[in-house]
């Protein structure tokens, strides 16, 4: 639709500018704290939102002080393990209940969805009994095998949309040719739906990333920790100035997820908005 | 091997043993498709549903053994200013925060609808506070309501709105406030980009045709637009109310429930009493209250979804 | 510490002359205290726990010199006994939860600090020890009543005494001379004239009554006792807060809020009085020694124009809430005989004398032979408060015993919420209804 200039601005650069501007207004907060050294940030003099002396002291704190890197590699594994957890059986389940035909398919279905209304902060404290009888507290084995309960439901979800899809004709060619059905589907139906098993993968890779309530009551270890439950305890100490490496870590945990999600930003939106519009 | 199993005489493949049959059956399969998902999903959320089912109706502190008491728990809740204060913060924490995602959500994506230089970037920028984890991105708002060094006070006294530093966290309704302004920012993406893949499926010509027909451009969007995002919008509302009423992460980090319990939700209630004070079968009976709450929504969401 | 050629030899060596210095104070006990049980020097550990594994969970000290000199010290005990002992602190306010999850699974931490009357939340997961803390009492010439109550549980010990934080009143001596006071007000009335005073300055007092378990209580449960207002009677039961003293407690914060303090302070955790007094923006607040050690530490030039007090008198009295530390080792710890050597260990004369020190004054012990310790003349005369202040300790739940309801009471605020409902416009009446209603909940149950 062709606009007057002025309406462009009122309608379009205007509320675009204002809302970038809030949108990452914290992130650039959070960095800018990060290099700022401690005299110019706690002067209520100065003006804050630029830098004098900018610094890496913070980062050099944190890595000296805290075990930041193993709550990293801490994180990247339970995410990883249980996206690929997510990825496989919701990829299982997600087929059969939108291509096979047996008993139960519909109910087992609305079962799946179902669970998405009890949510991780319902459920933390009996769950933790249960993960305590399976001798898994304290481990990353008590995440690994719990973020899936509401990784799965979704992506499930999501990858019945895609598989829907994909014509059923291509796999009954193949199984007519003598493939079994497993074959049919990782030979034909899987490489098509790629882009959905993308999408939820990473979909799940940021949830499980951000995941925090189940991290903070099962894992008590400081070695064993993930990022979001190590900065939160371990970086709040008290008296004692801590704001620069806290936001030295809070930008440090947050950059390999918006990294990984910058190379797969499609796939987010498709995965977001497939759950969304093929609902 | 393929083909010399088409080219054998029609009698053998009568014969092809039942158990191979049995296995290539829809159903065996299925079953067996689904059941790693289902085999999760019993044993870390219907099991320990029912198990917090028996929890709440017991009394049980850390380190002792439970002990049945049947409803006294709940009964006690209601009793509790505490719990009930919970209760209405959940509410208008809910209610406000989805109103503001569903508001300026719909803003932003009517303002991305638009074709501009630079696009994927700035949707990929929009969706950074969906992205970051929410402790993080929380923690920095913590630090911009800082009592003495806030960034936003020094923004107002600056402009000269202000004399006094704004106590965000500190007074029960700022602090209110200030927990659905933070969750709004963390949601709006999430609304606007799935509202904006709505949007998109609308041809313009629709548009164009209701404009030469001598619509407006508010009657446009009440008749074309709205009516073809509904789908895609109750689906959204229905996971962002979930989430946001469940939500424990963003109270945890900025107030903890304070000050004077004027920002508890039911999340972080329960994990004050059942895990901080260490009172199990109380924190289970706090949290198992969210359930029915959560049902009654979303049946009455899904029916209106059902309608369309 | 220059050379020491070998551990025993430099351990008995200051050892002994601390005893000759004793003797020669005319202070036997020290020498009991040094031949001590074990037939080791003092300052040593038994060699015997080769292999075994410890973990020691604390809280982050808000003297990061107490960690230091701790840390120190572990390392000491592992290279003499052979043991390891995995040192691990995490947020004070976390430490709770950390217990809760420990003791339902069964599994965690040999060792944990706890603090004030904890050890009655977790009384059935915690290792009775009252071998070990009846002999420390007795070398230590007994504890003061407050650590002793939060330690000693329905007759049995929980948990070992460890340390004590005190809170004084941290104060600007120069605003105050210039508002008219040389010495630090002795009296609440007193004290929220000079804080009207001070706040028309633009020095208004900082004081933090947020959801945070540190500085909060400690102003509420004081204002609350110098006023005569009590929780419960002595039967432990009968909840006794609604009285004309707590609507007067009640009515005095009302009042000092508005006029004196920095009205910032809902929102205030235990590091923003810190900051803020480090900042400037305050004149005076409740806090331990911690603010003085960083001062000392990173802003020099307050430090001549910062002293300490004791908080003041009420027509009540003068009471302290101290925040006590105990190390309790916990019931399904496999290493219990090593805990209990580990703790031994940090107690001995010479090594907890060496922590107390680190702090400056921030600590203080649970046991009354310390205070003797000519350390304190060593000491800045800025931190002299600290050295007795515990004598005006009073425990959370008075005037019942510090109970596991007195400690749920305090877990959930109860009486902060009571002193921020009002603060903010609630009329007393209706707050003291409301907490009241809160504690019977919680005594009654």
């Amino acid at each position: 639709m062709r606009q007057r200039p002025l309406e462009r601005i009122l309608l379009f650069h205007l509320p675009l500018w204002f809302f970038l501007i809030v949108t990452l207004f914290p992130f650039f907060w959070m960095f800018i704290t990060s290099i700022k050294p401690n005299a110019e940030l706690y002067n209520v003099r100065m003006n804050p939102l630029y830098v004098l002396h900018p610094t890496l002291d913070h980062f050099r704190y944190l890595m000296r002080e805290t075990i930041f890197l193993t709550w990293a590699y801490n994180t990247l594994y339970v995410s990883i393990l249980s996206t690929a957890i997510s990825l496989v059986t919701g990829i299982m389940a997600g087929y059969a209940l939108s291509r096979l035909r047996f008993r139960g398919a519909g109910g087992m279905a609305v079962g799946i969805f179902v669970t998405y209304l009890v949510p991780p902060t319902l459920l933390f404290i009996p769950l933790a009994d249960v993960v305590r009888a399976f001798g898994l507290l304290d481990s990353p084995w008590s995440l690994i095998l719990t973020y899936p309960t509401f990784l799965i439901p979704f992506s499930t979800w999501l990858l019945m949309g895609y598989f829907k899809t994909i014509p059923r004709e291509l796999e009954e060619c193949a199984m007519i040719d003598g493939a079994t059905r497993l074959q049919a589907m990782i030979k034909i139906v899987l490489p098509l739906a790629l882009p959905g098993i993308l999408s939820a993968g990473i979909f799940a890779f940021t949830l499980s990333w951000n995941e925090f309530i189940y991290a903070l009551v099962f894992l008590s270890s400081t070695e064993i920790k993930t990022i979001p439950v190590g900065v939160v305890s371990e970086l709040i100490r008290g008296d004692v100035f801590f704001w620069g490496p806290l936001m030295a870590g809070a930008l440090l945990g947050s950059v390999p997820v918006a990294i990984i999600y910058s190379f797969f930003v499609e796939y987010y939106v498709a995965g977001l908005t497939a759950g969304a519009v093929k609902g | 091997m393929l083909t010399s199993e088409i080219t054998l005489p029609k009698e053998k493949v009568y014969r092809t043993a039942k158990w191979r049959l049995f296995l290539e059956r829809d159903s065996s399969i299925g079953y067996a498709m689904v059941a790693p998902a289902v085999l999760i999903l019993t044993l870390f959320i219907a099991y320990p549903f029912i198990l917090g089912i028996r929890m709440s109706l017991s009394h049980w502190l850390v380190g002792q053994e439970p002990v049945f008491v049947g409803l006294q728990n709940f009964i006690r809740n209601a009793d509790s200013t505490i719990f009930t204060r919970t209760v209405q913060n959940t509410f208008i924490y809910t209610a406000a925060a989805t109103v503001l995602k569903l508001v300026f959500g719909m803003a932003l994506a009517l303002v991305l609808n638009n074709t501009f230089r630079g696009k994927g970037l700035v949707r990929a920028a929009f969706l950074l506070p969906w992205i970051i984890p929410t402790v993080l991105s929380t923690l920095a708002w913590l630090w911009m309501f800082d009592a003495t060094f806030s960034v936003l006070n020094w923004f107002l006294r600056y402009l000269g709105l202000i004399q006094r530093g704004i106590s965000w966290l500190g007074d029960p309704v700022l602090a209110m406030i200030s927990i659905i302004v933070v969750n709004a920012w963390r949601g709006i993406p999430f609304f606007a980009i799935s509202l904006l893949a709505g949007l998109q499926t609308i041809s313009q010509e629709l548009y164009e045709a209701a404009a030469i027909d001598g619509a407006n451009a508010m009657q446009r969007f009440r008749y074309i637009t709205l009516p073809m995002v509904k789908p895609v919008l109750l689906v959204v509302l229905l996971f962002s109310i979930i989430w946001t009423f469940a939500d424990f992460q963003l109270v945890y980090v900025l107030t903890r429930g304070g000050p004077a319990n004027s920002t508890h939700l039911f999340a972080t209630l329960a994990y004050q009493v059942g895990v901080v004070s260490g009172s199990l079968g109380d924190g289970a009976a706090i949290s198992l209250t969210m359930f029915p709450i959560l049902v009654v929504v979303v049946v009455i969401l899904l029916m209106y979804l059902r309608k369309e | 510490m220059a050379d020491h050629p070998q551990l025993s030899h430099s351990a008995i060596t200051p050892a002994m002359s601390r005893r000759t210095f004793l003797q020669v104070g005319g202070l036997t006990t020290g020498a009991v205290m040094l031949g001590g049980v074990l037939p080791v020097a003092a300052g040593q550990a038994p060699a015997k726990l080769q292999g075994t594994r410890l973990t020691y969970l604390q809280w982050v000290n808000f003297v990061p010199a107490h960690d230091a000199a701790l840390k120190k010290q572990i390392a000491e005990f592992e290279k003499q006994t052979g043991a390891k002992v995995a040192f691990e602190t995490i947020n004070m306010n976390d430490i709770q939860a950390r217990t809760t999850v420990a003791i339902e699974s069964k599994a965690g931490p040999d060792i944990i600090q706890l603090a004030h009357n904890w050890p009655h939340l977790y009384e059935a997961g915690l290792e009775p020890v009252d071998e070990l803390a009846e002999e420390l009492g007795r070398k230590g010439e007994g504890y003061y009543d407050l650590p002793k109550s939060h330690s000693f549980v329905n007759g049995r010990w929980r948990a070992v005494p460890h340390s004590i934080v005190s809170p004084a009143s941290t104060y600007r001596t120069d605003w105050f001379k210039e508002v008219g006071y040389d010495k630090f007000p002795d009296t609440w009335d007193a004290y929220r004239e000079a804080g009207k005073k001070l706040k028309a300055k633009g020095h208004p007092i900082g004081q933090a009554l947020g959801h945070s378990l540190g500085d909060p209580p400690i102003f509420c449960y004081a204002v609350l006792w110098a006023f005569g207002g009590k929780e419960v009677e002595d039967d432990g039961k009968t909840v006794a807060l609604d009285s004309k003293e707590t609507q007067e407690a009640l009515e005095f914060a009302v009042g000092f809020w508005k006029d004196a303090c920095d009205e910032g302070g809902l929102a205030w955790d235990d590091a923003n009085n810190n900051r803020a007094y480090l900042a400037e923006q305050i004149s005076c607040t409740f806090n331990g020694a911690s603010i003085w050690v960083e001062a000392k530490r990173n802003f020099p030039h307050l430090v001549k124009v910062t002293d300490h007090a004791y908080f003041p008198a009420g027509p009540h009295g003068r009471y302290h809430p101290h925040a006590t530390w105990e190390n309790a080792i916990m019931g399904y710890s496999k290493n219990k005989e090593a805990a209990q050597e580990f703790i031994k260990y940090l107690m001995e004369y010479n090594n907890y004398v060496e922590w107390l020190k680190a702090g400056q004054g921030y600590s203080t012990s649970p046991t009354k032979v310390f205070a003797k310790d000519p350390m304190w003349g060593e000491l800045d005369p800025q931190v002299e408060p600290f050295k007795d202040i515990v004598k005006y300790g009073r425990h959370f739940g008075y005037a019942g015993p510090a109970s596991r309801k007195a400690a749920e009471v305090w877990s959930k605020y109860i009486i902060v919420d009571m002193f921020a409902k009002a603060v903010q416009g609630t009329p007393p009446k209706e707050a003291i209804k409301w907490a009241s209603g809160e504690l019977k909940q919680v005594y009654g149950a």
